[in-house]
């Protein structure tokens, strides 16, 4: 490699392993683009040949200094963030390292940052797409060390031979080294320090779609977001109990201001027996399903409808509202847990449960009375509001299109058209006047299965609300909104159902086993391969038991000897038909004769005279009738004469 | 394949395996990012974490595979001075099936100096030349070489000590040619008779005419006192012949210096007469070799190179001219 172009490789090194940085929001662009554009210049001055000295070195040395007092200036009052300083710093470092390479060789530090800035990328992204980033940093990386592992030995003798290429062995070692990475990264141990805090926390901070208040003064905006909340896997026979599933995570019960609240509640934790948290009582069919939950409120779990149980998470609490429940978990976005979830599930503890405050006016009051038709029993009335407001209102997606703010009342009364706020909100405002206790519940709704790889898969875009009706015990599920209009029930075609089904397979795959992949998974995955080793050994026992058997049977006996005397007949025909040399070789080592394999038997007789001359004049003639078949050209057959006078010497000897 | 001499030796050591600079700096780094990972329970962390010691594992590895299968042989060497390069020439054959290895230094006591080799393939065989230096004379076995290298990654300097079968009689050191001068001035002239038919003004025998005889060589009268035509032959004019003799004998009180500088004075003799066309005619006991007109002087610096002092006075016939070679004790030299 020239060394302009590994200098060139070098820079672009650099400037390319601080690219996810401005995905990642760890530093904000400004400084990011600054050093960009210093890597940038320096670039183009080596590129024109001129010395990477874009600030003169006595200058950057003293920026060097003055840095260290900036540092804390801006951990302390400017980025307030250690991390974010020490990624300036670190971006600083590079800059100054590629001005001093002008005046001496420091190839290795400039790798070792680069490495340092590529980590601090890393360690901040959360998505899969940086895999492609890791790849092509370390086939560059790779190549550099290549090369500086060739300069400095070269260095060391004193020689200068052609750099041989290094793009074959750099995409080898990174094949390897993804290899081991692999094979390492399952069995790295996952215990946390509990002396010293994590530094990086939670990276979500997004808004849900989900709002703490449903506000109906505002007009209310949607922007479609396809990222994964939450996936769920449930055995078969639980699917059509089960789906579409409900994830409830906000829950509005009080009325101020043409505003729907929800209530407070304090910190409550949820007792944990053998690491199931019971948060109300189940009867009739139940199964247990695996969910997979990205936070997006805090550490908020947003619960599938049904839920009675939650399995693996350390600790829970009922917190911030009544039946709303957060999970203790101070690092990562993603958290998997099992639940149980049955068909009715009713409260731990009966509680009595008032109206909402909703005002009722006498026309929202004659309308439900109207709908209820007669009806005592509040789950009927509500069946029956619930199909009324379905099929004769208007559903709306996109709340821009109302093009107005609009009340519950105007929304039951004048427009009959609204989203599924106001679908639950008059629902809810009908059953009031009923003198029946519901409340809006909000959360996601749908959940596409994914054909791939089995699970329900549940996007913030499937953001809902729908209303629970209390019958008395426990409270029962409603939902107004148009079936086939509701969020999570939109369809798309095949190709495109496909597409996302692989993309989320991977994504899947990615924050379940890489991203959430901790001691748990560790402790359940040296389970299964102790498991499965046993499996194999009792597999292995019984297979040779049963084999042992069918072997000792009287028909595999019979086939074994029938085998065995097969063999004997073969050796005893092959022993028959040797040729006349080997016969000799035989009987001569029996006399203490080698023929070794550049040997003659006229040596070998020779040998024979020397030490056994009474056995030699035996066996001369023999010898000599072994060479008359082989080199005259009238020889004659004399493979059997010798077998049969080495046969009677045999028996004379016996 | 171009291969290249190195001059400086500051990068042996003993063992198998250095860290270099580099090599720390990363398993610091390493390690950094290892406490990292485990206080922070980032699994991109743990990515690169798992990265990182792949990527110091199989550096080992494949440092390690690479030298291992390595198979170095002798090829050729040239006649070989005490004191002097010799040229020779070794074969490395890479028998990995999996590893190419870059960046090979071959280094031994008995290299002039280490040699580079970029790129062994693997499966492959390469040749190259090397300058051996021998420091004395004799039979010397070269049983190993050491192998040295950074690859892949530099992190780590791997050595690994290959046998090799190599036996090379190194000849006696020679002195400065002047230092023989003197003693030449004594011989020259000699004239010995090679008692071989051929070329020459003095007669050698009588034989019949065969067919193809000129008959300018028959020798008239004894062809008419016998009655049949008799040739006449000469003999060939033998070249000039020095007879050197070494004395094995080293008595008590002579340092092997000194034994060692007496047949560096006795080969640089011979060498020097070589050179002026004389043949040579060594005499050392049990034993007469003689170099010169056709014949190579290898045997006579091989029997030098060989030589073993004797402990006790040994019985040799010395030739009025010969040119003797032998050590004398200290006091004895001054009484003389």
């Amino acid at each position: 490699m020239r060394e302009r172009a590994r200098e060139i490789e070098l820079l672009a090194l650099t400037m390319f392993a601080a690219i996810p940085l401005y995905a990642t929001q760890t530093i904000s662009a400004t400084p990011l683009i600054a050093f960009h554009v210093a890597l940038a210049a320096i670039l183009v001055r080596v590129m024109t040949g001129r010395s990477p000295e874009l600030i003169p070195s006595t200058v950057m040395r003293f920026l060097g200094i003055a840095y260290i007092f900036f540092y804390v200036v801006d951990a302390a009052v400017i980025s307030r963030s250690a991390i974010a300083a020490s990624t300036h710093l670190v971006l600083f470092i590079a800059i100054y390292q590629a001005i001093e390479s002008a005046r001496r060789p420091l190839d290795a530090q400039r790798l070792l940052t680069a490495s340092l800035i590529f980590v601090a990328s890393v360690a901040t992204a959360t998505h899969i797409a940086i895999l492609p980033f890791v790849v092509a940093f370390g086939f560059l990386l790779f190549r550099q060390l290549i090369h500086l592992s060739h300069s400095e030995t070269i260095a060391l003798v004193a020689a200068r031979p052609p750099e041989p290429p290094s793009n074959r062995a750099a995409a080898f070692y990174v094949c390897g080294t993804t290899a081991i990475g692999i094979l390492l990264f399952p069995v790295l141990p996952r215990v946390r320090n509990p002396l010293v805090p994590g530094v990086v926390g939670s990276l979500s901070s997004a808004s849900t779609g989900l709002s703490d208040t449903i506000n109906f003064n505002d007009q209310r905006t949607i922007t479609p977001d396809a990222m994964v909340v939450s996936r769920v896997w449930m055995g078969q026979e639980a699917v059509p109990f089960f789906t579409p599933l409900r994830l409830k995570g906000m829950i509005y019960e009080r009325f101020q201001d043409n505003k729907w609240l929800q209530g407070a509640r304090d910190l409550a934790p949820v007792p944990v027996r053998d690491g199931v948290a019971q948060i109300a009582r189940a009867s009739g069919f139940n199964r247990r399903a695996t969910v997979q939950q990205r936070f997006l409120v805090g550490t908020r779990l947003f619960l599938p409808s049904g839920t009675y149980e939650i399995i693996g998470v350390p600790q829970v609490y009922e917190y911030p509202r009544r039946e709303i429940y957060t999970a203790w978990q101070t690092r990562g976005d993603l958290i998997n847990y099992d639940v149980g979830m049955a068909w009715t599930t009713t409260p731990l503890r009966i509680q009595r449960v008032p109206v909402t405050n909703y005002p009722v006016t006498p026309a929202v009051r004659a309308m439900a009375l109207q709908l209820a038709g007669g009806q005592t029993d509040p789950m009927k009335q509500a069946a029956r509001i619930e199909s009324y407001l379905s099929t004769h209102f208007t559903y709306v997606a996109d709340p821009a299109q109302l093009g107005k703010r609009m009340t519950v009342d105007d929304f039951l009364l004048k427009d009959h058209r609204g989203h599924c706020e106001y679908f639950a909100a008059g629902m809810v405002a009908l059953m009031t006047a009923l003198d029946v206790p519901a409340r809006i519940v909000g959360g996601f709704y749908g959940g596409k299965l994914n054909p791939l790889t089995g699970y329900f898969v549940v996007r913030r875009e499937d953001a809902h609300a729908w209303v629970e009706v209390f019958d008395g015990n426990g409270w029962r599920t409603f939902d107004p909104t148009p079936a086939d209009l509701r969020p999570g029930n939109a369809q798309s075609g095949l190709l495109r159902a496909y597409a996302s089904a692989i993309n989320d397979s991977v994504n899947y795959f990615w924050d379940r086993y890489i991203l959430t992949f901790g001691l748990g998974d560790q402790i359940a995955l040296a389970a299964e391969l102790m498991a499965r080793a046993r499996q194999s050994i009792v597999g292995v026992k019984q297979s040779a038991r049963h084999t042992a058997q069918q072997v000792l049977s009287v028909r595999y006996l019979m086939i074994i000897a029938g085998i065995v005397a097969m063999a004997m007949i073969v050796y005893a025909i092959a022993m028959r038909r040797r040729p006349a040399f080997e016969l000799l070789r035989d009987h001569l080592r029996a006399r203490g004769i080698e023929v070794g394999p550049s040997m003659t038997m006229e040596e070998a007789l020779a040998e024979l005279h020397r030490t056994q001359p009474e056995v030699a004049a035996i066996f001369a003639p023999l010898i000599a009738l072994y060479e008359e078949e082989q080199f005259s050209p009238h020889g004659r057959p004399a493979r059997e004469a010798i077998r049969r006078r080495l046969a009677e010497l045999r028996s004379v000897r016996a | 394949m171009t291969t290249m001499p190195a001059t400086s030796r500051s990068f042996e050591f003993e063992g198998v395996v250095r860290l270099t600079r580099i090599g720390i700096a990363f398993l610091i780094f390493t390690i950094f990012i290892g406490f990292a990972a485990i206080n922070t329970g980032n699994n991109a962390l743990y990515i690169a974490l798992s990265f990182m010691l792949g990527c110091l594992l199989l550096s080992g590895i494949a440092s390690k595979g690479g030298l291992k299968h390595l198979r170095v042989e002798f090829d050729r060497i040239d006649d070989a001075w005490a004191g002097r390069a010799a040229e020779g020439r070794l074969r490395i054959a890479n028998r990995s099936h999996i590893w190419n290895v870059r960046d090979v230094i071959v280094a031994s006591s008995q290299l002039s100096s280490p040699i580079l080799i970029p790129i062994i393939q693997r499966r492959s065989e390469i040749a190259f030349d090397a300058s051996f230096l021998f420091p004395r004379r004799g039979l010397v076995q070269v049983n190993t070489l050491d192998l040295y290298t950074r690859y892949p990654f530099g992190f780590f300097f791997k050595k690994r000590r290959v046998r090799i079968r190599g036996e090379v009689v190194v000849f006696p050191r020679l002195l400065d040619a002047s230092m023989s001068d003197d003693r030449f001035r004594a011989v020259e002239g000699e004239y010995h008779l090679s008692n071989r038919p051929g070329i020459g003004s003095e007669g050698h025998s009588f034989r019949d005419y065969v067919r193809g005889d000129s008959v300018r060589h028959v020798y008239w009268r004894k062809s008419a006192s016998l009655g049949r035509w008799i040739m006449k032959q000469t003999e060939v004019e033998a070249a000039r012949v020095v007879q050197v003799v070494v004395d094995p004998y080293k008595p008590r009180g002579v340092s092997d210096d000194e034994f060692e500088h007496m047949i560096s004075e006795a080969a640089t003799f011979i060498r020097d007469a070589l050179a002026r066309n004389l043949d040579v005619m060594l005499s050392l006991p049990r034993v007469s070799l003689r170099a010169g007109g056709g014949e190579s002087p290898a045997p006579i610096f091989r029997a030098l190179a060989l030589l073993d002092p004797s402990h006790e006075p040994v019985a040799q016939t010395i030739d009025r001219n010969s040119i003797v070679f032998a050590v004398r004790r200290a006091d004895a030299r001054a009484s003389a």
